[in-house]
């Protein structure tokens, strides 16, 4: 700081703004500067429809009065022009200012017939018309000005800010109570002012439930004082409400829900999601007659007649009210099931007070206890292998009054999950309904398939996970689904141990594009497949023939059914008086057989293995060039001889490499990875992957006596046996081969393992792939799930058939529908991909499928509403399609022709239908009220109701307020609902008073 | 852990080399994105020699035949951003073709590679393709390398055969050579171009995808989380 200018700097006391009221006033201006308010040019007038499409601004800010806070509200329309003419206009007022020419934004905006009845707007935009207005409210939503000397002090303090400033815009201030909606206000512009004032009443008074009443009042308002008042022009609007649809009773029938639980219904009941609306989507219809800007001479409606008959009304428009929860069925259910992730509890906790019981039992009476359970109740002859397998692992014991899912209903959801287990004459009679799709929803239907990480349409992963759904909502929720759940992992246990196919999912290596369940299916199918491979070679023929199902009939994925195989499974029906002595054999032998095949060591075991290992150990040292019986070769490899011998050589039998499962593959890659990028590391890494290099080279040993190493790679990496053309001596041409650089290179892993394979054929080779302990695993996995896990495994799937619903119920015409359907299926792609399985994702996904599902029930509503049979042209079809549509898309559609038009027709058929079947209920009385008002003698019964909302405004061109003053828009808005509302707008002259 | 801690070529690698995600680990601090590349083609066509040039800047004549699959990591800077790039390299043997296609799945690259000496090699390049496409995700980016397009003398395939190759197959196309180390940077430098601008555009088209966690791989969570809404 500098001292010479300390002393220049004195106090200064502004005593221009000392009182609140001042303050308040000065704040105000302030405001009015900040949003460039002031001095501007006027706008133009709104164009028809502008409230409509168009946006409002807000802006907002403080006020306070002594210490009352206020919040300031500018609105204004956002019309296309405004921008660009505002501009335009400020440099023409700045050369036209003292002519005064132009007509206030307020005045024109006062007496602009286009946007009369808007649909949408801010309701002091909607009584007097207006796209531009400052509103002050008390900040506080529980505050409110309460007495009329405070909103006059604060009105009169917003004109002096107004006159100070010279802002046209109209100014309010809320009184009372917000819900209310009262305001006066106050406009200034040049030469004149215009007030705003409102009445708002609980009931309508009588002399003033008509136009006539209205026009007395709006002319005793006007004080006319002179004799020849020009006519009042008046615009009438009647809105009828609509809620009866005689024709067309809401056409979505519930699902019998009855029939769930008779269980008689097929078993395809559990695999078809509900899908539309439980209520019609579609709650009332709004119809809007409006008479614009008719002359008060024109029309008379008083307390004993009308002219207003809505039949004759020039402009109809109408507007839809939907239902807020239409309880859409599909949306529900997926909620329902989405909602049990969130369970922690395990099965156990869930079902194990109903095992322990149960378990004290004895076997005797479990039996007869699942004899109750497979009763055939249903009338196939069902093996129920659900409860064959419960009596093997004496796992699930369960009373059948107690378990959550009554027996006989879990017979038909097993055999509608495993429809193997059914004879075969039955599966035959059950076909699939194709229905007609357009090709639009089958390539929306493939592209689903590609993009969503789920599983196969229609197969065991996707029933299971549609079934579950079901199952939830019908079967009694978390318990039902953790009973079904263990159930069906007994059932997969069953399988593996007694070599049954799991039907319905893909044989071969797990689809890494398919959900991580499928993938588990899929590789205990590989476990089964191997296994039964392996038996039926180690068993030798004729030993246990009986126990091998062909296994090639059932790799090709024929859906042969195995009842013959399931017939001489203990416990099945036919065999059932013996059941107990032959279930329990039966289970003793799968014992026997599960202890073999668990301590096999060996990719398969044979007979005569004992011999054979000591043969092999013979062999070892001389690794190479022993001389040994060729085993295991598999096809002769054409033109192609050892190099040492000159013999045949073999394509041996291999190993498969081990199937994996996206899981497994990812911890197989981390381990890998996390050897480092040393040399090390990638040693490491190929001696952690030559097992099946030795294998290979072990099973070709075996195959092809006296081979070396060089045979081996002509047959393996052929391009590593470089052949050279070399010229002999006496200039024949020798074909020489030597292994390539990177093959000599000393002590690589190939020479390595070359040289410590032996020769063993792939059969009796340690295992590559231990189908026992993957499948155990899978079984640890499956098992280990608790409901909520098993519920968020089943998600993909469940959304996947959501869509599929959605894509089959899907409305043709709906543009918007188009678009949501692409958001969900995106949407579904990427949640479904990721993976993290996170429940709030879903329940995302299930809202959009929800909102889908509504649009769809809506759109199927309105058809059957407006169907063409009510039309009486039937060339109107198209109009009449065009309009439903636009009814879909747009909150407020005018129809076209009005009453005479083919939309109309049908409008007043519904409407008279309506009257006609609510006045055979009605009493008397209320209709000869209607009769007395409508004034319709020629019938007894008047097409439409009540209208249950009046609005006329009342516009005239009056000088104000003496005779002499200028001649100024006057307004008045009534409408008359319930309640009673006059919102008037009287302009008066400031100079000729 | 085997010696790579000496190794002090990639920093960037220690931290995730010790994670146990090694797909998303979103914790490790010294990338922001993290890519993973497949090498395929036939055998000894040059994948791994490749590789190591890219990789070392080494070369050797011979390397060992790859078993099964390898791999090894580059850290590239791209606009900013530090894209760590794990490349797989993969055995080309027929009989590995099942233990590989397993790893297509979270690759957001393939380097499709044949032998400009060996016309074998480039007829399976329609192969290999078609594997890609059974096995990736449908927005995996291709590019196709002619590799050993240092011995003229030996070739077979032209370069304007592989050149319509390419384009038939819709492919960006390089000839190249891991020994001369021509072209080496070049595709790996383009192939991430390629990848960031499908992210990028994926972005753009769907603007929900900046706060959703990913897009097609998902190894470009560990991106758009870190920094949602980035064009790469």
């Amino acid at each position: 700081m500098v001292p010479e200018d300390d002393s220049e700097v004195f106090e200064i006391t502004d005593f221009t703004t000392a009182s609140d009221w001042e303050r308040f006033i000065a704040r105000f201006e302030e405001i009015l500067h900040e949003w460039k308010l002031v001095n501007r040019g006027y706008l133009q007038p709104v164009k028809k429809g502008d409230f409509l499409n168009c946006n409002w601004e807000e802006k907002n800010d403080e006020l306070t009065f002594a210490d009352f806070k206020f919040k300031v509200t500018y609105m204004v329309l956002k019309t296309s022009s405004s921008g660009s003419k505002s501009g335009k206009e400020t440099k023409e007022e700045e050369n036209e200012e003292d002519q005064d020419e132009g007509t206030p934004t307020v005045f024109s905006d006062l007496m602009n017939m286009e946007n009369d009845f808007p649909f949408r707007a801010h309701c002091l935009s909607r009584w007097y018309g207006l796209q531009e207005f400052l509103i002050i409210s008390p900040a506080s939503t529980t505050d409110a000005i309460d007495s009329e000397s405070r909103s006059k002090l604060l009105l009169s303090s917003a004109s002096i800010a107004l006159n100070n400033t010279g802002c046209t815009i109209p100014v309010y201030v809320q009184v009372q109570q917000r819900w209310r909606k009262l305001y006066s206000g106050t406009a200034i512009v040049p030469g004149a002012s215009v007030e705003f004032e409102m009445a708002h009443l609980k009931k309508i008074p009588q002399q003033y439930n008509h136009l006539a009443g209205l026009l007395d009042v709006f002319k005793s308002k006007l004080g006319c004082v002179y004799i020849s008042m020009p006519p009042v022009s008046v615009s009438v609007r009647f809105t009828y409400i609509l809620q009866e649809w005689i024709h067309c009773p809401w056409p979505q029938s519930p699902p019998d829900f009855s029939s769930f639980l008779e269980c008689e219904v097929g078993c395809s009941d559990y695999g078809v999601l509900p899908f539309g609306a439980c209520i019609d989507p579609i709650s009332e219809l709004n119809l809007s007659c409006t008479w614009p800007s008719l002359s008060e001479d024109m029309i008379v409606e008083n307390h004993v007649y009308s002219d207003l008959d809505p039949l004759q009304a020039p402009q109809w428009s109408v507007k839809l009210q939907m239902t807020e929860d239409a309880q859409c069925l599909l949306g529900e259910y997926l909620r329902e099931f989405l909602e049990l992730s969130q369970h922690k509890e395990t099965t156990d906790e869930l079902l194990g007070h109903v095992l322990d019981e149960t378990d004290k039992d004895q076997a005797g009476d479990i039996t007869q206890a699942l004899q109750r359970l497979t009763e055939p109740a249903v009338g196939y002859n069902i093996p129920t292998l659900g409860h064959v397998v419960s009596s093997a692992t004496t796992k699930l014991k369960m009373k059948p009054d107690e378990a959550p899912i009554p027996g006989d209903i879990l017979n038909g959801v097993l055999l509608f999950l495993f429809p193997d287990a059914k004879k075969s004459e039955k599966s035959e009679s059950k076909e699939k309904e194709t229905v007609e799709k357009s090709p639009r929803s089958l390539k929306l239907m493939e592209d689903l398939s590609k993009q969503l990480k789920s599983s196969p349409v229609n197969g065991l992963t996707h029933r299971l996970a549609i079934c579950f759904c079901i199952v939830n909502h019908h079967h009694g929720g978390l318990r039902a689904v953790a009973h079904l759940w263990q159930e069906f992992v007994l059932e997969m246990r069953y399988r593996w141990e007694n070599n049954y196919y799991i039907t319905d999912v893909e044989h071969g290596q797990p689809n890494m594009k398919a959900s991580i369940l499928h993938q588990k299916l899929q590789m205990l199918n590989c476990c089964i497949e191997r296994k039964i491979k392996r038996e039926s070679l180690g068993y030798g023929h004729g030993k246990d023939l009986e126990h091998d199902p062909n296994p090639t009939d059932h790799a090709d994925g024929s859906s042969r059914p195995l009842s013959p195989t399931y017939q001489r499974r203990p416990l099945s029906t036919s065999s059932r008086s013996q059941s107990p002595s032959s279930g329990s054999m039966g289970k003793r032998r799968y014992e026997s057989l599960d202890i073999s095949s668990s301590d096999e060591e060996f990719f398969e075991c044979d007979t005569e293995q004992g011999e054979d290992e000591a043969d092999g150990e013979d062999h070892e040292s001389f690794a190479d060039t022993a001389s040994h019986k060729p085993d295991g070769r598999l096809a002769p490899i054409k033109d192609l001889k050892l190099l040492n011998s000159g013999e045949q050589v073999y394509i041996p039998i291999t190993q498969e490499p081990a199937p994996m499962t996206e899981d497994m593959l990812e911890e197989h890659a981390e381990v890998l990875a996390k050897l480092g990028t040393s040399a090390e590391g990638t040693q490491l890494r190929a001696r952690m992957q030559s097992a099946c290099l030795l294998s290979d080279m072990e099973s070709f040993k075996a195959a092809n006596p006296n081979c070396i190493l060089e045979d081996f790679v002509r047959w393996y990496s052929p391009r590593d046996y470089v052949l050279e053309e070399l010229e002999g001596e006496d200039g024949e041409k020798v074909k020489t081969g030597t292994l390539s650089p990177r093959m000599k290179i000393p002590g690589n892993m190939w020479v390595e393992v070359w040289q410590s394979a032996k020769p063993i054929p792939a059969r009796r080779q340690r295992r590559l792939f231990d189908d026992t302990k993957e499948a155990e695993k899978v079984l640890h996995f499956l098992a280990s799930m608790k409901p909520g896990q098993v519920v968020l495994h089943m998600m993909p799937m469940l959304i996947h058939a959501a869509i599929v619903k959605v894509i089959e119920n899907e409305d043709q015409d709906t543009e918007n529908l188009k678009v949501l359907l692409d958001q969900i299926m995106n949407k579904a792609a990427k949640v479904t991909r990721s993976p993290l399985m996170d429940a709030r994702k879903y329940e995302d996904l299930v809202r959009m499928i929800e909102l889908a599902e509504t649009v769809i029930a809506r759109a199927k509503s309105l058809k059957t509403k407006f169907t063409s049979d009510l039309l009486d042209m039937s060339s109107a079809e198209e109009e009449l399609q065009v309009f439903v549509n636009s009814l879909l898309r747009q909150p407020e559609v005018i129809v076209r022709g009005g009453p005479c038009g083919p939309a109309g027709s049908i409008i007043h058929k519904l409407f008279t239908a309506a009257q006609r079947a609510s006045h055979m209920v009605l009493d008397e009385e209320e209709g000869e009220i209607k009769l007395e008002e409508l004034q319709k003698p020629t019938s007894t019964v008047p097409d439409f109701p009540r209208p249950s909302a009046r609005e006329y405004i009342l516009r005239a061109m009056v000088p104000r307020p003496a005779p002499y003053s200028r001649v100024l828009p006057q307004k008045m808005y009534c409408v008359l609902v319930d309640d009673f509302r006059l919102a008037g707008a009287f302009s008066s002259d400031t100079t000729f008073q | 852990m085997y010696g790579f801690q000496q190794n002090g070529t990639y920093p960037p690698v220690m931290a995730s080399a010790n994670d146990s995600k090694w797909q998303k680990d979103a914790a490790d601090q010294n990338f922001d994105y993290m890519f993973k590349l497949l090498i395929i083609g036939n055998s000894s066509v040059g994948k791994t020699s490749f590789l190591f040039r890219y990789a070392d800047d080494s070369f050797t004549s011979a390397f060992v035949s790859t078993v099964g699959i390898d791999f090894k990591v580059k850290t590239v800077f791209r606009q900013d951003k530090r894209v760590k790039l794990q490349i797989w390299d993969t055995a080309g043997q027929e009989r590995y073709r099942t233990i590989t296609t397993a790893y297509y799945r979270g690759a957001m690259g393939f380097l499709l590679m044949y032998d400009v000496t060996n016309e074998e090699s480039f007829n399976a390049v329609q192969d290999w393709c078609t594997q890609i496409k059974t096995y990736s995700w449908d927005n995996a980016q291709v590019v196709l390398v002619g590799n050993k397009c240092d011995l003229e003398d030996e070739r077979v395939v032209s370069m304007e055969r592989g050149k319509q190759l390419a384009d038939q197959l819709g492919l960006e196309f390089f000839e190249t050579s891991a020994k001369e180390n021509i072209n080496v940077k070049a595709v790996f430098e383009r192939l991430v171009d390629i990848i960031c601008d499908k992210m990028s555009e994926s972005l753009d088209s769907d603007p929900t995808l900046v706060s959703s966690q990913s897009k097609g791989t998902r190894l470009t969570e560990n991106a758009n989380t870190q920094n949602s809404g980035c064009s790469c």
